[in-house]
Order: structure tokens, then C-alpha cells, then sequence
């Protein structure tokens, strides 16, 4: 059985985020340009895939700290840590940080003792389980691909495609998304990147008919 | 004041309608971090004073957009009639346009009276429209000119109020400027005398105020002649870059190409030189 | 001078800014075998200058060095941190620390300040344990990532799209070549952007030795 999760390749908005903190001092940060080539998939292990929406700093860092609880587990209990647990345990991390300013939209994706797992985390601690998900910016163009062409019977390449499209479609329509799509592949053996593409090459591509 | 509608005709003056709404989004837009456009304010060094003969202007080059240089070589020092000169800090448009209206009718005037126009006339009209428009319109300025009465000097703030000294600086610069001056100004100057101050001055406030840049202008004014130096002295030199960054001609492909003449004949040419200061 | 948009806001309200920022552009490339940084050394605040030959680039370790801009109060704090740390990784581990591992741990560092963040504009360039020129550049909250080439400050705007153009198509530089489009780059800057200018500081990082240089850019 394949898991083909064409939601988890994302182009979405980048890098630098507003931060508010607590005492209500705003940051002059200062925003230029951000970088086109930023990892939006974060290879948490050799299971466990999480994306990136919103601020960058936050996505990293805790999903480097999930990192590290999943090791912790690995090594406590000898088995891998389930995808609902390890996204779980974002959900509960970052909950604790509720209304502080925080900004993270991110899918945990893996594959455990269930089978393929995808499940939605965001920084208000919600965690949602499913089959197919758009985050950031570009998503509600991105869910207008995903809809229209998905079909449960798909083919490894057939969702591969579907994945490339999506985001290409969402980066030609939302200013904050651009630069690559990164394409990665769940499967029982863990994840394989399938493949990097500059959107910019990809539209002329779709627009070509193909 | 403006027109409701796009037929009725335009009744002249400042139109004010947008300040309230443009407030109102100000407001609203700084709640989501965003801001308002602003007008190019050029920040500034501006000085002028008095000597033995008359009066020298001087001026920096530097227009400024927020943090940028919008333009490295501009024009400070204007017209307003053949004895008076005026140098502008503030908003680049609001200095522009307020010298110029000034201007013609300074020159309206002095073909009304048959007289020469006098630098305390300019000055007042200046005030009188700069304090009607309460400040909104952000024109600081430094005028100066010789007429009947000798050679005389001010300084106009955006809200009206003027000075009349025998030295003055203006812009963001001026502290830097004021300092030189203060320090080594003396009335009665030889011209060689008082156009190497203001030139020091000016030069103070191009290199320890980020506003002021570039060249240094200098205008001197004197019972019997004009003398506008642009550029006075080229303060700061463009470095010179090593590599070649220029495209590769041919890099943009050309896909067809079409040439289609034109005949016409030659009946009258003139060749007229170009201003190119 | 109160305007009408301060009027419709309210009432003028003054309050502490525990930040400021003291402009300075950052600049590095990594090559096959070394890496260059530049910076340029004005310290400005406002419209004034405070110091025309200001340090931005800091050796940490012989394969390592740091570029830091934004507010100076925090670029120093960070790297009075950032130092101890690297120092007493080395004598807890008998080994210098390695360029990765020196740019992941200030990412933590910056990270630990989310919620009232370093305002500091980091770059970090070197050699990896490979030998090969290595560039990570930074967000004030920790968000980094390696990349050939990277610009940040006040003037990166005006660098970065002039580099992409130069480099994108995965032109490989000699050290030469990277000095001199480094310090040229730095010259167009100057022109253009307030806050650069006075000097630009290169240093360029080899197996051999640390290498540092200036050259002066215009003073207005």
C-alpha cells in the first residue's frame, strides 16, 4: 500500500515573521528580501516529515525539538514514536506558548505501525487528522487543484504530479509563495525526495499543456 | 474646495478632502504595521550669510527617500528673481513649487510698481502663504538677495515664522552647519572669504549628516552680478568598481524584427546647446 | 510637528524603544575551498554617525567568523555569548567547534530570545568539516539556512538581486573574483543606501589563515 500525500509538499510564505511579545514592545524588524530557497520540509527523522508555514524560526526550532523527543522515545521504548504521538507532541509544546505571538502552520506526516499518517498542527495548538491538507498563504489556491483532480485510486506519478501542480498553481496566484517545489514521497520504508523543481520552469510547463 | 464630481470644474488652491480620510487609514493601517506613502523630503543642508558685497547661498546635492538617495545631484538652490535667490529643505515638491509661484509673482509685481524686487517683499509673501497653509505645506527655507536696501538674508520655517540674521542654516544638517559658522563667521568677509565658510559649512553637513550628500552648490549675489556655482566643489567622488556587470548583448533574444522607414523631409534645423550642469 | 494623521490617531504618546537601529550592510560568499565576508564599518543611528570604522566582522574560531548588524547593543551581547560558548565548548570538548555547529548554536541562541529578540542581522561563514566554504544566514529569531551567497542590513535589498544575477546560474568564484565583486558591490551601496559607507572590512576565510582587509567607500 502507497500513501501518496500530495499535501505535503507546500510553497507557501516565508521566513521572517511579526513578532509581538508579551510586554506588547513591538520589534522594528526589518523586511527585505527573504530567501527562495528556504527548506519548507523539515526531515524531522528518516518516518517523520513536518512542513513549514508562517514564521520560519518557529517552525525550526520546534520541530528540532520534536526531533529530539522523538529520538528520546525511540531510545526509551525501542520502537519508533507513532505519527499521532509525535504530532501530538508539537501540539502540546506549542500550546503551552498560546496567544504569545507565536507562528507556526505545519503537517506532521510519517508512517508507523498504522500505516500512513498526516495529521495538521498550528500555534493555537490545534491537531487535526486527515487525508489531504493545504497550509500557509497559498493554501485555499492550492486546495482548488488538490479538489478538483484528486482521486483515491491515484498512481505514485499521477499524485505526483497533482502535489506539483498545486503549489505551482498557488505560487502563480499568492505573492508570498514562490521559488521551488520540494517534492517528497511517504512510504513504508520512509521517506525519498522525489523531486526539486523551479516553479518558474513548472508553469511554462502546465501552461504548455503537459 | 475640490470638486465632487469629475465635471464640475476645479475651483483653484490646495484641496484638503483626503487629510481626515487619509488619517483615518493611517490609523488603521499602522494597527497591521503597514504606512502611509510620504512625499520625498529631502534631508538637507542649506546656509547662507552676509558679507562685505552681498550675500552667498549654499547648498547640498542629496535628495533622500526614507533611507535611500533618490537623487545624487539635485537642485537646491532657486530662482526667485534676478537679485534673489532661495535655498529649500523640507518636502522636495512643496520647496519647488512654493519658489516658483513665488517667483512669478514677485515678477508680476515688479513690472507693477517698475520696480526692482526686494528681498523683504519676497520674504513676506512667502510667510503670509506658508503661515495660510499652517504648515502643510513643509517648505523651510533660506532667502537671500541684494537690493536697495543692501543685502539681506532670512530664514523661513514651514508654519510661517521667519528670521532675519547675518548667518543662517536650515535642514537636517543645519546643526552640523551652524557649528562652522558660529565658530568662524565674521561680519564684513571678503568674498574669497565667506564663500570658503559656507563651503565648509555645507561640506560639514555632507559628511556628518546622513540627509546631506554629494556636491556642494554655492550661489553668491552681489549689488552688480550673480555668480551660481554648481557644482562649487564635487565633495564626494563615486568609487570606481572593478568588474564589468553589464549584460552580454544579446542576452534579451530577439525574436522578429521589422524595419520600416519613414521619409520625411528636412526644412529647418537649429542646434541649440543643452544645459548638461 | 503635529499633523493632521496625529491628530485623527490621538494623543501623542511617547514611550521607551528598547531598540535602535544602527544600519551597517553584511555580505559572504562560500567557494569551494574558502569563504568571504564583508561588511562595511559606519555606525549610524538617525541621521548622525556614531563611528566611521566600527568592527562587524568577528573571528570565533581559525574556520569561523561572524558578521553582525542591526541594533549594537544586542550584536554585542550576542557575541560576548556567542564567544564564551565557543570557548567553552572547546575546552569541555578538546576541539574547536565547527562552522555548522557554531551556526546552530546561535541559532538557539536567538531563538531563546522570541519572545523579545536580539535585533541583530547575522551571517556566519567558514569552512565545514570538509574543507568547503560554508554560509548561513540568520533571521533576529533563529530561522537559518545554508546558502552559496547571502547579503543582509540595511542595503540588502539593493546587493541581493545584483548577486542572484551574478551567481544563480552556479557560477563558481575564485577568491579573487569574490573579493572583487564583493568590494564593487559594496561601492554601488554606498551610492545609494544612507546607512553604508566610510570603509568596507573583507575577510576572507581559508584553510591557511583568517585574511582581512579594508578599503575605503565614500564618506557622505
Amino acid at each position: 500500500r502507497l500513501a501518496i500525500l500530495p499535501s505535503i509538499i507546500r510553497g507557501d510564505w516565508q521566513s521572517h515573521t511579526q513578532c509581538t511579545n508579551p510586554g506588547s514592545i513591538q520589534t522594528p524588524l526589518h523586511h527585505s528580501s527573504s530567501s527562495q530557497t528556504v527548506k519548507k520540509v523539515i526531515e524531522i527523522n528518516p518516518y517523520l516529515l513536518g512542513t513549514m508555514a508562517g514564521g520560519a524560526a518557529d517552525c525550526m526550532y520546534w520541530e528540532r525539538v520534536l526531533s529530539k523527543h522523538c529520538r528520546i522515545y525511540e531510545l526509551r521504548n525501542k520502537e519508533r514514536i507513532s505519527v499521532a504521538a509525535a504530532s501530538k507532541l508539537l501540539a502540546n509544546m506549542v500550546y503551552q506558548y498560546k496567544g504569545m505571538g507565536l507562528s507556526m502552520g505545519t503537517m506532521i506526516c510519517g508512517w508507523d505501525k498504522r500505516g500512513p499518517g498526516l495529521y495538521y498542527v498550528n500555534e493555537e495548538g490545534t491537531r487535526l487528522s486527515g487525508g489531504m491538507f493545504a497550509v500557509g498563504s497559498g493554501s485555499t489556491y492550492a486546495y482548488g487543484v488538490l479538489d478538483s483532480n484528486h482521486r483515491p485510486d491515484m498512481t505514485p506519478e499521477e499524485a505526483y504530479d497533482l502535489g506539483r501542480r498545486a503549489i505551482c498553481h498557488a505560487t502563480h496566484r499568492d505573492a508570498y509563495s514562490g521559488g521551488v517545489v520540494n517534492l517528497y514521497h511517504m512510504q513504508q520504508s520512509g521517506w525519498i525526495k522525489v523531486s526539486q523543481n523551479d516553479v518558474s520552469e513548472l508553469q511554462y510547463k502546465f501552461r504548455e499543456g503537459n | 474646495m475640490a470638486s465632487v464630481s469629475a465635471f464640475e470644474l476645479p475651483r483653484g488652491g490646495f484641496c484638503f478632502d483626503n487629510c481626515r480620510r487619509n488619517g483615518m487609514l493611517g490609523a488603521e493601517l499602522a494597527k497591521h504595521g503597514a504606512k502611509l506613502p510620504k512625499a520625498r523630503k529631502t534631508g538637507t543642508t542649506i546656509a547662507g550669510l552676509i558679507f562685505k558685497d552681498g550675500v552667498v547661498l549654499g547648498a547640498d546635492t542629496r535628495a533622500t527617500e526614507d533611507t535611500i538617495v533618490a537623487d545624487k545631484n539635485c537642485q537646491k538652490i532657486h530662482f526667485i528673481a534676478p537679485n534673489i535667490y532661495c535655498c529649500g529643505a523640507g518636502t522636495a515638491a512643496d520647496t519647488e513649487i512654493t519658489t516658483q509661484m513665488i517667483s512669478s509673482n514677485l515678477e508680476l509685481h515688479s513690472l507693477s510698481t517698475g520696480r526692482k524686487a526686494r528681498v523683504a517683499t519676497a520674504c513676506c509673501m512667502l510667510k503670509q502663504m506658508l503661515f495660510r497653509y499652517q504648515g502643510h505645506i513643509g517648505a523651510s527655507l533660506v532667502l537671500g538677495g541684494v537690493d536697495i536696501s543692501g543685502p539681506s538674508l532670512y530664514s523661513i520655517h514651514p508654519h510661517g515664522s521667519t528670521d532675519k540674521l547675518p548667518f543662517v542654516t536650515l535642514g537636517s544638517g543645519s546643526l552640523a552647519a551652524m557649528a562652522v559658522f558660529e565658530d568662524r563667521y565674521k561680519i564684513n568677509m571678503e568674498e574669497e572669504e565667506a564663500k570658503a565658510l559656507v563651503r565648509d559649512a555645507i561640506a560639514s553637513g555632507i559628511f556628518n549628516d546622513l540627509g546631506s550628500g554629494s556636491n556642494i552648490d554655492i550661489c553668491v549675489i552681489t549689488r552688480d552680478k550673480i555668480d551660481y556655482l554648481r557644482p562649487y566643489e564635487e565633495a564626494n567622488k563615486k568609487g570606481d568598481r572593478k568588474g564589468n556587470y553589464r549584460n552580454k548583448a544579446g542576452t534579451a533574444t530577439i525574436l522578429s524584427e521589422k524595419i520600416k522607414p519613414i521619409s520625411f523631409d528636412i526644412l529647418e534645423e537649429t542646434v541649440q546647446t543643452m544645459d548638461t550642469s | 510637528m503635529p499633523t493632521v494623521m496625529e491628530d485623527c490617531v490621538g494623543a501623542i504618546q511617547h514611550r521607551f524603544s528598547p531598540y535602535s537601529f544602527n544600519g551597517g550592510t553584511l555580505l559572504a560568499f562560500a567557494g569551494s575551498d574558502f569563504a568571504l565576508l564583508a561588511a562595511d564599518s559606519r555606525l549610524s543611528e538617525g541621521f548622525g554617525i556614531h563611528n566611521r570604522n566600527a568592527a562587524r566582522l568577528h573571528k570565533l574560531s581559525e574556520s569561523c567568523v561572524l558578521a553582525c548588524c542591526g541594533f549594537q547593543g544586542d550584536c554585542l551581547s550576542l557575541l560576548r555569548i556567542l564567544e564564551a560558548r565557543v570557548k567553552m565548548y572547546k575546552q569541555t570538548h578538546q576541539r574547536p567547534m565547527t562552522c555548522p555547529a557554531i551556526a546552530s548554536l546561535l541559532s538557539q541562541l536567538l531563538y531563546s530570545h522570541r519572545f523579545f529578540p536580539y535585533y541583530c542581522y547575522c551571517l556566519i561563514a567558514g569552512l565545514d568539516s570538509q574543507g568547503q566554504g560554508a554560509v548561513f544566514s540568520f533571521d533576529p529569531v533563529g530561522s537559518y539556512e545554508r546558502v552559496p551567497f547571502s547579503s543582509l542590513g540595511s542595503a540588502s535589498a539593493q546587493l541581493q538581486p545584483l548577486l542572484d544575477s551574478q551567481l544563480s546560474s552556479g557560477v563558481q568564484l575564485s577568491a579573487s573574483q569574490a573579493e572583487q565583486l564583493a568590494r564593487d558591490v559594496f561601492v554601488s551601496a554606498a551610492e545609494r543606501d544612507v546607512y553604508t559607507g566610510d570603509s568596507v572590512q573583507v575577510c576572507l576565510v581559508s584553510s591557511v589563515e583568517v585574511h582581512r582587509d579594508s578599503h575605503s567607500l565614500r564618506k557622505d
